[in-house]
């Protein structure tokens, strides 16, 4: 190992390293960065220039989101590069600077989606980044790797799911497959290069439960934004032009003010979604980062899923909506589906397996330690997904967050 | 475009009877420049061409639909100087009519010739950026082969040079000339037989006009961009279109022609004891001469023809799919379009175009369409090949609705759709329709919502009328073309490729992008029309520049400098390579002798092996 456990220790305490952070920009390498500067610690986070603006605007932007103090801020460096180039794209002092003073790297940044058909970009990212990033590392003075993956780097299957390499070849989508692969590619790499090696398996990780806040706005909050979208659709269709074209799709307003939405999903069983809020994410993380020095793989999930029917239900309650139903794959026989139903039905498709999920992941690493912080996951109710609605309704599903970052 | 009345909209009141140039809003833009840098003095032609506009306001309509500009700012600056001048006490400056003029005048009469700097300063140059301002030392419109005739001995005897201009216009700075320019704006006769199944025509007729008129009569013509003319575009690109890949090109598309050849001795192509102009050359050539009339062939056209559009995600299988569909005979007019086309074909105005643009590939995940028009039974074939298809009825709602197409919270609510279908393949199944309509609200308001406000009536009205959304009627008549110069002037590379040679295909988009970005020009994949069953397609890649920026043209000079070599040596070794170059001024040619090679060593022993 390029460090001793004192040694890392002691560094740690003192906060002299300085951690690489890649996806600082993303929704959770954000949160990460905003609770490690709380934390004290000097972080060099990596981002791209886009065009939505400069890097060090966007994380500027991104730092008076989360009311991170003036005084904390020094401790941030925002390196200008990209885990897309060799190098993360740095180069002559800016490269010399990061490869002689990161002591410890977390890798976030990651690309989410699930449609085969951007597997390109989806390695690129997950793999082609990864190596990179690899390569930076063992180029480094880096001693510790935190590889953040997910549970369902676990593949396609029922049952216990452990906190270990997993060997299989049968995942449900090219996500699952290409995290899988970057735990194997970096638990090889780090094992030669003698560095350090947390790998950190969230499961669905939505906004903050005691805020409802949260940057982004997909996964969980897809369908619920797809479900407001076409209530405010076909109400101003009733109210402002008659109503033909929800009459035509069978939306109509009851008479307690609700709206009726014709959307029967299908439901096969009892099992249901693993959710967890960013600020337990966070806090797992940190306490892991921190306790686990040897290093290990730390599943950070929620040992209650939320079945379809109750998502159903709170979103009827919350957004007024009738006619939304959870039905069995049978009953779309007698009537087939419709176009609000298509619309869904693909989407379930691709969310479908994670909404039924039938794998239970083991937190034996991870529990000591969450229990020793008295770290628990918060209970995914009404009030933290009301909570979490309202602030995404508030800033129209992102679109008025801060301007764009 | 000002030229013809593609709009409904009529013309301006002074050009159609005064045909010359300077008398539509075109030639009144270029005045002005000319006057604002100094070129012209203010002479008699030009107050009469400031006097004969109305301030009607046909221009602004007009250009907008194409090039999203407002002439009338121009216009009436144009006339507010005039009207200032006046009023300092200006005195025109008179043009002296010298020995030639009064010939020319003698031919035509003498309102048809003239050499008055303002006139003739709408003939001296054009947005091609290789080429200065050449100032014509006379302009003249004849009104038959009989005028043509005597001009060119005319200028024979006086060994005066002379360039031809079809409708006046000019694109690629070839028809510049010191000498007398011959705009044929005047010959336009025009006679449909339908029992030979052909049109008459005279070099001043323009596609859109000659098209406008089989229409009524249920018949069709390959025709070129709406304004160009059809005697000059068969001459110099052989007319292509995307019926190509049925009706063909060059030869195919007339059954005689009659030239005023450069001794001024009238000549009909299907003289059996002329010069072949029938055989092909690989060589930049003249023209077979002044074409002064046309028997060009008509198309039936069958009452149940729509379009549709094939959405696809990768070049290669949309290419596959329009050699599949030309192979076997499916379909009329077949093309390849980029995202670049699509977009500005179907949108008002370029802001609505350049979101579109982005928003095909990047929301919807379709970055090719193959365009098709087919009777009944080829678009069911089509639907059954196809995995997703906009037929007429999808595409109406999508150009109608566009503007809701492209709205911000649609737009994210498709980009994070992470379905296993494409974004476009959800969106093309029919039981989404209700939802589309409810979503995209399509009609002529909504459409019209794109533009400045002070038009969207007159866009209300433009698209209530059901062939401004008709796939078959816009691309018969190709008044969205235009459109492709909305942002910056384009400069088209056209290209005769192997369509069974993909590779073949993509490497010349690739090297034409390679050397665009190279000198920081603005690029774009044109489109793609299979030929003759499939085995050759025309390939259109452009260029886009500011042609008013010297840079510009510089880099033009340059990059000219690296294709014409590169495309000269890929020809010479890749059979099924043509570069339009070489068939410009030979489109009299057939296409087989460009399309493939004559005779080649036999490689047999003898008969029967």
């Amino acid at each position: 190992m390029r460090i001793s456990t004192g040694e890392l220790k002691r560094t740690r305490a003192e906060r002299k390293g300085r951690i690489l952070l890649t996806g600082g920009t993303g929704f959770l390498g954000s949160h990460l960065a905003a609770g490690l500067l709380r934390s004290g610690y000097k972080i060099s986070l990596l981002a791209r220039p886009l065009k939505q603006g400069r890097a060090d605007e966007r994380v500027e932007k991104l730092l008076d989101w989360f009311g991170i103090e003036p005084g904390l801020r020094k401790n941030l460096q925002i390196v200008e590069g990209t885990i897309e180039k060799p190098g993360l794209g740095l180069s002559g002092e800016a490269l010399s600077d990061c490869l002689e003073n990161t002591t410890e790297l977390i890798h976030c940044a990651s690309n989410t989606g699930f449609a085969e058909r951007k597997r390109p970009e989806i390695e690129a990212a997950n793999i082609g980044g990864l190596l990179n990033v690899l390569d930076f590392a063992s180029r480094s003075r880096c001693a510790f790797f935190h590889h953040l993956s997910t549970a369902y780097a676990a593949g396609r299957r029922e049952g216990l799911c452990r906190e270990e390499l997993v060997d299989t070849d049968d995942f449900t989508n090219v996500y699952e497959e290409t995290k899988a692969r970057g735990e194997r590619l970096v638990s090889d790499h780090c094992r030669t290069a003698g560095i350090r090696l947390n790998i950190y398996r969230p499961s669905i990780v939505y906004g903050d439960s005691r805020t409802g806040r949260s940057l982004l706005f997909n996964a969980l909050y897809y369908p619920v934004k797809t479900t407001v979208f076409l209530k405010n659709l076909y109400e101003a269709d009733i109210l402002e032009r008659g109503g033909r074209k929800a009459a035509m799709m069978g939306v109509r307003r009851e008479s307690d003010g609700s709206l009726y939405l014709p959307i029967r999903f299908e439901v096969e069983s009892a099992e249901g979604i693993n959710l967890i809020p960013v600020d337990y994410f966070v806090a797992a993380f940190t306490a892991i980062l921190e306790e686990s020095l040897e290093g290990g793989i730390f599943h950070i999930v929620n040992a209650r899923s939320t079945t379809m029917g109750d998502l159903i239900d709170y979103t009827r309650r919350l957004f007024n909506i009738r006619g939304i139903e959870p039905c069995r794959p049978e009953d779309f026989g007698a009537r087939p589906r419709n176009a609000l139903e298509i619309l869904f039905n693909n989407y379930l498709e691709a969310y479908g397996p994670y909404m039924r999920d039938k794998r239970t992941f083991v937190m034996d690493n991870a529990r000591g330690i969450l229990a020793r912080r008295r770290i628990a996951c918060p209970e995914f109710d009404f009030e933290v997904f009301s909570r979490c609605m309202n602030y995404a309704v508030e800033v129209d599903w992102g679109a008025r967050l801060y301007g764009g970052v | 475009m000002c030229k013809i009345d593609y709009l409904g909209t009529g013309l301006c009141p002074s050009g159609p009877k005064r045909h010359f140039v300077a008398y539509y809003p075109q030639g009144r833009m270029d005045i002005y420049d000319a006057l604002a840098g100094e070129l012209i003095p203010v002479t008699e032609g030009l107050l009469d061409i400031a006097d004969t506009c109305t301030l009607c306001g046909i221009c602004d309509r007009q250009c907008h639909f194409y090039t999203g500009m407002r002439p009338m700012t121009v216009m009436r600056a144009l006339k507010d100087y005039v009207a200032s001048w006046r009023k300092e006490g200006g005195r025109a400056a008179a043009t002296a009519e010298d020995e030639v003029l009064k010939e020319l005048r003698k031919i035509v009469g003498r309102e048809w010739a003239t050499s008055d700097p303002a006139i003739l300063v709408t003939y001296a140059n054009d947005p091609f950026p290789l080429t200065g301002m050449r100032m014509p030392g006379y302009v003249v419109l004849p009104g038959s082969r009989r005028d043509v005739e005597s001009i060119i001995k005319l200028a024979n005897d006086r060994a005066l040079p002379f360039a031809i201009r079809g409708n006046g216009g000019s694109v690629f700075g070839f028809v510049f000339t010191e000498g007398i320019v011959l705009d044929m704006n005047r010959m336009r006769k025009m006679e449909i037989d339908p029992d030979n199944w052909s049109a008459d025509v005279e070099p001043g007729v323009t596609s859109f006009d000659l098209q406008r008129e089989a229409y009524r009569r249920g018949l069709r013509v390959n025709a070129a961009e709406p304004a160009a003319t059809v005697c000059g575009n068969i001459v110099c690109t052989g007319t292509f279109s995307t019926w190509s890949n049925v009706y063909g090109t060059a030869a195919d598309n007339f059954i005689d022609m009659e030239f005023v050849d450069r001794s001024g001795r009238a000549f009909h192509l299907n003289d059996k004891s002329i010069v072949n102009h029938f055989g092909f050359e690989r060589n930049v050539l003249p023209s077979p001469g002044v074409c002064t009339r046309a028997v060009v062939k008509l198309h039936p056209v069958t009452d149940d023809e729509e379009g549709v559009l094939v959405p696809f995600a990768d070049f290669d299988e949309a290419v596959r799919f329009a050699r599949n569909l030309s192979q076997r005979r499916i379909g009329l007019a077949v093309a390849v379009l980029g995202a670049h086309y699509i977009a500005n074909f179907m949108s008002p105005s370029k802001e609505l175009a350049a979101r579109l643009k982005q928003s095909l590939p990047d929301v919807l995940g379709c970055s090719y369409m193959v365009f098709a028009v087919g009777d009944r039974y080829a678009r069911e074939a089509i639907k059954r090949m196809a995995g997703a298809v906009i037929d007429q009825r999808l595409f109406r709602m999508l150009m109608l609705g566009l503007p809701r197409l492209l709205d911000p919270k649609w737009v994210d609510l498709i980009r994070e759709y992470e379905g296993t279908m494409r974004p476009y393949e959800l969106l093309c199944k029919s039981e989404m329709r209700p939802l589309l309509e409810a979503v995209l609200e399509p009609s002529a308001e909504t459409i019209a919502g794109a533009v400045d406000e002070d038009l969207r009536s007159f866009y209300t009205g433009l698209y209530e009328r059901p062939e401004m959304t008709d796939m078959v009627w816009l691309n018969m008549f190709r008044i969205v073309s235009s459109r492709m110069s909305r942002e910056k002037h384009m400069l088209a590379f056209l290209v005769y490729v192997p369509l069974d040679h993909i590779d073949v295909i993509k490497g010349i988009n690739e090297e034409f992008k390679r050397i665009a970005d190279a000198e920081g020009l603005d690029n774009d994949y044109g489109f793609l029309t299979p030929m003759d069953f499939g085995k050759r397609a025309i390939l259109e890649y452009d260029y886009y520049i500011d042609q008013t920026d010297p840079a510009e043209a510089e880099k033009i000079a340059r990059v000219m400098g690296k294709i014409e070599p590169w495309l000269d040596a890929l020809a010479a070794k890749t059979r099924g390579v043509q570069w339009l170059k070489y068939v410009f001024s030979q489109g009299c040619s057939r296409k087989e002798n460009f399309l493939y090679e004559s005779f080649q060593p036999l490689r047999s022993g003898g008969a029967g092996r």
